[in-house]
C-alpha cells in the first residue's frame, strides 16, 4: 500500500545513498512497524535485521496514493445532481422537481450538471472530473442500512463480516493504524471494520495527550504520569497504549499542518474535508480516508432551484470538494476521490416533491489518475412508473477496483473485491 | 464510607476482599463506595448477586423518573413519525434520548445486574438505533427486553424477534407471500440462535415463509399487525422442526419455530459462549462453556440458573481484572468513580457544543468509538477485548477523564464533588491521599506505580502533606483523578 523504501533489502555494511535513503525509510519502520508489533526492541541498528522486513517489507513514510471515499449518506439523487437531460422520461417524471435543460452546466447532449456544481467546473474542464452514472449494488437493496452494509462489505457471500477499505489497507502487512482512516463523528463505517487496525477520529486534533492545553509544563508533568502508569503494562491494554503514544506521535505532523478549515462551506462536511487535507499534506503514509456528507434523503421538499433540501446539499458538496483539491498543496498529484451513495432514488417524484428509495445512482471520481471531463458507463433509458428505478448497469466495484488496479498497484482486485469478475470501465489512466 | 483505624493513626478506606470485588466488577457497571457497601451488609458478592436476580426484591428509587427527563421517549411511533416528517424532531434526536436514558439507568440503578443483562440481550438482539424507522419502536423494543432479560430465553427470543422494532430493522414487516424477505429469518437462524454452520439455505427460505404475514405500516400511522392475507400458508420444515403451516394466522407457527430454535442445543452453546466471553473471559473455556448449554437447556432456557453457575466457576475465578472496558462501560464507570450526579436537562441545545449533562453522555461514548446500541450491523457491537483496546479509544476515554476530573465538562445539569470532598481528614501525606483516592474510586488500594504516576502528574511528592488549600487539592486535583481514571485498572473489570 506504501511505497517501498527501495525495491531490495538494505544491507547494513552498504555506504551508498540509497542505503542512506533506505535506513531513513527503515527508521521510520522502526518507529511504525517494529515498535507497533514489538518484534524487536527499538533504537539501535540492531533493530535492522531480517525480522524487520519480514514483519513490514513495504513500510515507509509516504503514501503511494491516497483515496478518499465520500459517502454520501441518506442516498443523493444522482439524476438532480448529474441530469439526463437527453432523456425524456426524466421529465415526464419529475413535473416539479426536474433541473431545467437551460440552467444545466457543462451539458455533452445528454449530461449536464447541477447549476449549483459551478465550483466544480475548473476540475471538470481541467480533464480531472468524472462521471459513472446508473452504478451501484447489482441487485435492489432499499434500506438504507442494510445497503450501506451490503455495498461497504463488498464481499458478497462472505461469512466475514469485513470492510472493502479494511482489505485495501490489509493487503501489505504494515500494521499501522494510520493507514485508513476514518474522519467521522459517528460510528466507524462498515468500509473500515475488519483485522486490519484503523484510525476512526471525528477531528485530527483530537489525537493528542488530553492535558492542559494552556499549560505545556503542565501538560508534559501530566503525559510523563500517564506513561509511568502504563510503563511495563502487559496484555492487550498495555499493547493498546504504546499504540496510541505511536499514533499521537505519528499524527503529529498532521496536527502541526495548518488547518484551513475556514475556507471551507461550515458544516461537518468542510471539518472533515479540510483535516483530510491536513492529513495527505503531513504525507505520513496514510493510504485511504473515509468520510460522510449526510442528509440526502429527501422523501420531502427536494425542491428545485429556488428552494428546498437539493440546492443546499449540492451547494455544500462543490463548494467543499473544490476547497479540498486547491488545499493538497504538493501531495495534489497522489489523491484520486471517490463519492458515492448506498442507493438512488426512484425516477419519478412523489407526492411531498420527494423522492422514494430506488436503485441505480452516480458515482463521482476526481483528482489523481482520473480521465475525466466526461461521463461513463451505459445508459439504461427511463420508464415512467411509481416504482420504476435507474436500472443499473454498472456494477459499483467496477468502479471502485478500478480505482484500486490503477492507484495501488501492489493490490489486486480480487483480494478487495472477491469474486468479482473485473472490467475497468477506463476512467482512469494506469499509473 | 466504612472506615477502619490502622495501627498508625490514619484512617484506610476499606475495600472488598479479591472475590467480592471480581463479582461487582463483571457484574456491575463499576465500583461505588455505595456497593462495596451494599455487597458487605448483603454477606457478601455471592449473595449480592443472588438478591440482584431478582430485580423487584431490590429497591431503586429514582430510576423511574429518568423516563421524564425526555419526554419523546413516550411518545406513540406514529407520533415519533409525525414529527419526524413535519421537522419537529429528528429520528436521532429521539435515539440520543434513548441512549441517554439507558446510560443514566446503566449509571445509577440499583439494579446493576438486570440493566448489565438487559445491555448484553439487547446487543445480542441488535436493532441499531439507526436502522431505518426503527427510531419509532426502539424505546418499547428495549423495554420488552429488560422485562424479560432474567428469565427465559425463549420468551426473551419470542418478544424481541417478533418485535415491530425487529421487524423494521430486517425487513419482515413488510414480507409477504408473494415477495418473502429473508433478511430476518437470516440473522434469526445466523445471530439470534443456532449460528453460522448449522442451518442450510433452504432453511433460512423456510423459515421466512413462516414470518411472513407481520406487518408494520412503514411510513404511515407505524401500527404493529397481522395480515393473514400476507402469510405463505404450507408446509415448512426448519432444521427438524415441522409445521403444517395451514392457518392464514401464522402467528401461532412462529412463536413455536422461535421456542424450537430457543430450545437447539446449538443456541444453547451459542448463548453460553457469548455469555462466557462478556462475564469470563474471550478464551471461553469449551468445558464451562458445555455446562453452562446443559444448564440452559435443563432449565428451559431460564437464564439464572446459567449465571448462578457461570459466577461459582473456577473459570470465572481464574479471570480476575482480564476483560476490557468497551465505551459505555468506560463512561458509565467514570461518572461512578467520580461520584457526579446527573441532573435534569433543561431545553435542548442545538449543537453540540454546551449541552446538558443528561444529553451529552453519547457524545462521551462516541470518542471512544461507539454510542449505545449504534452498531450499525446486525451482529451487534463487539464484546471482545481487542475490540475495545485500539488508540482511538484510549484518546476517546482519556479526553473524556481529562474534562469531567478537572469539572471542565459537561459543565450544565451536573454536579460534580467539590475537591476538598475528596480528602477523607484535614491533612495527609499525598501518597496516603492516593491510596485512598484509588481505593473509593476503584475500589482497590494503590500500587506503587500509581502513587508514583499521580506525584509525576500533579508535580508533588508523596510525602507532601496536602490539605484544603493545597495547590494540589485547589488546582491540580484534576491531574491527580485523570491519571486513576486512566489507569489499567480503570479500564479494566
Amino acid at each position: 500500500m506504501t511505497t517501498r523504501p527501495a525495491p531490495s533489502a538494505p544491507t547494513l555494511s552498504s555506504t551508498t545513498p540509497t542505503c542512506c535513503a533506505e535506513m531513513a525509510g527503515m527508521a521510520a519502520l522502526s518507529r511504525r512497524g517494529l515498535l507497533r508489533g514489538g518484534l524487536v526492541a527499538a533504537g539501535t541498528t540492531a533493530t535492522f535485521g531480517s525480522a524487520v522486513l519480514t514483519a513490514s517489507p513495504s513500510a515507509a513514510a509516504s503514501a503511494e496514493s491516497v483515496l478518499v471515499v465520500l459517502s454520501l449518506r441518506g442516498a443523493m439523487d444522482g439524476m438532480s445532481v448529474v441530469v439526463p437531460y437527453g432523456d425524456d422520461v426524466y421529465y415526464e417524471a419529475r413535473p416539479r422537481i426536474a433541473v431545467p435543460r437551460t440552467e444545466l452546466l457543462a451539458k455533452d447532449g445528454f449530461f449536464g450538471l447541477h447549476p449549483r456544481m459551478k465550483p466544480l467546473l475548473p476540475l471538470w474542464n481541467g480533464g480531472e472530473l468524472a462521471f459513472v452514472h446508473a452504478a451501484g449494488l447489482p441487485s435492489v437493496n432499499r434500506s438504507h442500512f442494510a445497503a450501506m452494509e451490503e455495498l461497504e462489505d463488498a464481499a458478497p457471500g462472505s461469512a466475514r463480516r469485513e470492510g472493502w477499505l479494511n482489505r485495501l489497507v490489509g493487503t501489505d502487512s504494515v500494521r499501522s493504524a494510520t493507514e485508513g482512516v476514518g474522519l467521522i463523528s459517528g460510528a466507524a463505517p462498515t468500509s473500515l471494520l475488519g483485522r486490519q487496525p484503523t484510525f476512526v477520529t471525528q477531528a485530527i486534533d483530537d489525537i493528542e495527550i488530553p492535558g492542559p492545553s494552556w499549560d505545556a509544563a503542565r501538560a508534559r508533568q501530566r503525559e510523563r504520569g500517564l506513561r509511568t502508569m502504563w510503563k511495563g503494562e502487559k496484555g492487550v491494554l498495555g499493547r493498546a497504549m504504546r499504540q496510541t503514544f505511536g499514533a499521537v506521535d505519528d499524527f503529529a505532523p498532521a496536527r502541526r499542518q495548518r488547518s484551513r478549515a475556514a475556507d471551507y462551506p461550515q458544516g461537518d462536511l468542510g471539518a472533515a474535508l479540510a483535516d483530510a487535507a491536513r492529513l495527505i499534506r503531513a504525507d505520513i503514509g496514510t493510504d485511504v480516508i473515509t468520510l460522510d456528507q449526510g442528509a440526502w434523503d429527501m422523501h420531502s421538499r427536494l425542491g428545485t432551484l429556488e428552494w428546498g433540501q437539493m440546492i443546499r446539499n449540492v451547494d455544500e458538496l462543490a463548494s467543499a470538494l473544490a476547497t479540498f483539491f486547491s488545499d493538497l498543496g504538493d501531495q495534489r498529484h497522489k489523491v484520486t476521490l471517490v463519492a458515492l451513495s448506498e442507493f438512488g432514488r426512484r425516477v419519478e417524484e412523489n407526492q411531498n416533491q420527494g423522492l422514494d428509495h430506488g436503485h441505480g445512482n452516480v458515482m463521482m471520481v476526481a483528482g489523481a489518475g482520473v480521465r475525466g471531463g466526461q461521463h461513463y458507463g451505459t445508459w439504461p433509458g427511463l420508464s415512467m412508473g411509481v416504482d420504476s428505478d435507474l436500472t443499473v448497469t454498472t456494477d459499483y466495484r467496477q468502479v471502485l477496483g478500478e480505482i484500486v488496479q490503477k492507484r495501488f498497484s501492489a493490490t489486486a482486485v480480487a483480494d478487495v473485491f472477491p469474486g468479482l469478475h473485473y472490467e475497468p470501465l477506463g476512467f482512469l489512466r494506469q499509473s | 464510607m466504612s472506615d477502619r483505624t490502622t495501627p498508625a493513626g490514619r484512617a484506610t478506606t476499606r475495600v472488598l476482599p479479591a472475590g467480592d470485588r471480581h463479582i461487582v466488577d463483571r457484574l456491575s457497571y463499576g465500583h461505588t463506595p455505595a456497593l462495596a457497601r451494599q455487597v458487605r451488609n448483603a454477606g457478601g458478592g455471592l449473595r449480592w448477586f443472588e438478591r440482584q436476580l431478582t430485580p423487584r426484591k431490590v429497591k431503586d428509587r429514582g430510576t423511574g423518573a429518568y423516563l421524564t427527563w425526555f419526554p419523546s421517549l413516550s411518545r406513540t411511533p406514529e407520533d415519533l413519525y409525525q414529527r419526524k416528517k413535519s421537522g419537529v424532531e429528528e429520528n436521532w434526536e429521539v435515539m440520543n434520548d434513548y441512549q441517554s436514558y439507558v446510560i443514566l439507568r446503566r449509571t445509577y440503578s440499583q439494579r446493576q445486574v438486570l440493566e448489565l443483562m438487559t445491555e448484553l440481550w439487547e446487543n445480542h438482539l441488535h436493532v441499531p438505533v439507526g436502522a431505518d424507522a426503527a427510531f419509532t419502536w426502539r424505546k418499547r423494543y428495549g423495554d420488552v427486553i429488560r422485562k424479560h432479560a432474567l428469565g427465559r430465553v425463549d420468551r426473551l427470543l419470542q418478544a424481541a424477534v417478533l418485535h415491530p422494532a425487529m421487524l423494521l430493522a430486517l425487513d419482515a414487516g413488510i414480507s409477504t407471500w408473494q415477495h418473502p424477505n429473508e433478511n430476518l429469518a437470516r440473522e434469526l437462524l445466523e445471530l439470534h440462535t443456532v449460528g453460522r454452520g448449522e442451518y442450510t439455505e433452504d432453511d433460512v427460505k423456510q423459515a421466512a415463509q413462516v414470518l411472513t404475514g407481520y406487518h408494520v405500516d412503514l411510513w404511515g400511522t407505524f401500527a404493529f399487525s397481522y395480515s393473514t392475507a400476507d402469510h405463505a400458508v404450507g408446509p415448512v420444515n426448519v432444521m427438524g422442526w415441522k409445521h403444517a403451516n395451514a392457518d392464514a394466522d401464522g402467528r401461532p407457527a412462529a412463536r413455536s419455530l422461535v421456542r424450537y430454535l430457543a430450545h437447539h442445543p446449538a443456541t444453547a452453546e451459542r448463548i453460553a459462549r457469548k455469555l462466557v466471553v462478556k462475564l469470563v473471559s474471550d478464551a471461553a473455556p469449551q468445558t464451562l462453556v458445555r455446562r453452562l448449554a446443559r444448564i440452559y437447556l435443563e432449565h428451559d432456557t431460564d437464564i439464572r440458573p446459567v449465571l448462578r453457575a457461570l459466577v461459582r466457576s473456577e473459570e470465572f475465578r481464574d479471570a480476575r481484572g482480564q476483560k476490557v472496558r468497551d465505551a459505555g462501560e468506560d463512561v458509565v464507570a467514570t461518572h461512578r468513580a467520580l461520584g457526579v450526579r446527573v441532573t435534569e436537562p433543561g431545553e435542548k441545545a442545538r449543537g453540540t457544543g454546551n449541552g446538558w449533562a443528561a444529553h451529552t453522555l453519547p457524545t462521551q461514548c462516541q470518542r471512544l468509538g461507539l454510542k449505545p446500541f449504534d452498531w450499525p450491523r446486525p451482529d451487534g457491537a463487539p464484546i471482545t477485548d481487542d475490540a475495545w483496546a485500539t488508540p482511538s479509544r484510549m484518546l476517546g476515554g482519556s479526553r473524556n477523564h481529562w474534562l469531567m476530573a478537572g469539572s471542565y465538562w459537561p459543565s450544565r445539569g451536573i454536579v460534580y464533588r467539590k475537591p476538598t470532598a475528596w480528602l477523607p481528614q484535614r491533612r495527609m501525606r499525598f501518597g496516603a491521599f492516593v491510596d485512598h483516592l484509588s481505593r473509593t474510586m476503584l475500589g482497590v488500594p494503590a500500587t506503587r506505580r500509581v502513587v508514583v504516576a499521580c506525584c509525576r502528574a500533579a508535580d508533588v511528592s508523596a510525602s507532601d502533606v496536602v490539605h484544603a488549600e493545597h495547590p494540589v487539592i485547589v488546582h491540580r486535583l484534576g491531574f491527580v483523578l485523570t491519571t486513576l481514571l486512566d489507569s489499567p485498572t480503570h479500564l479494566s473489570r
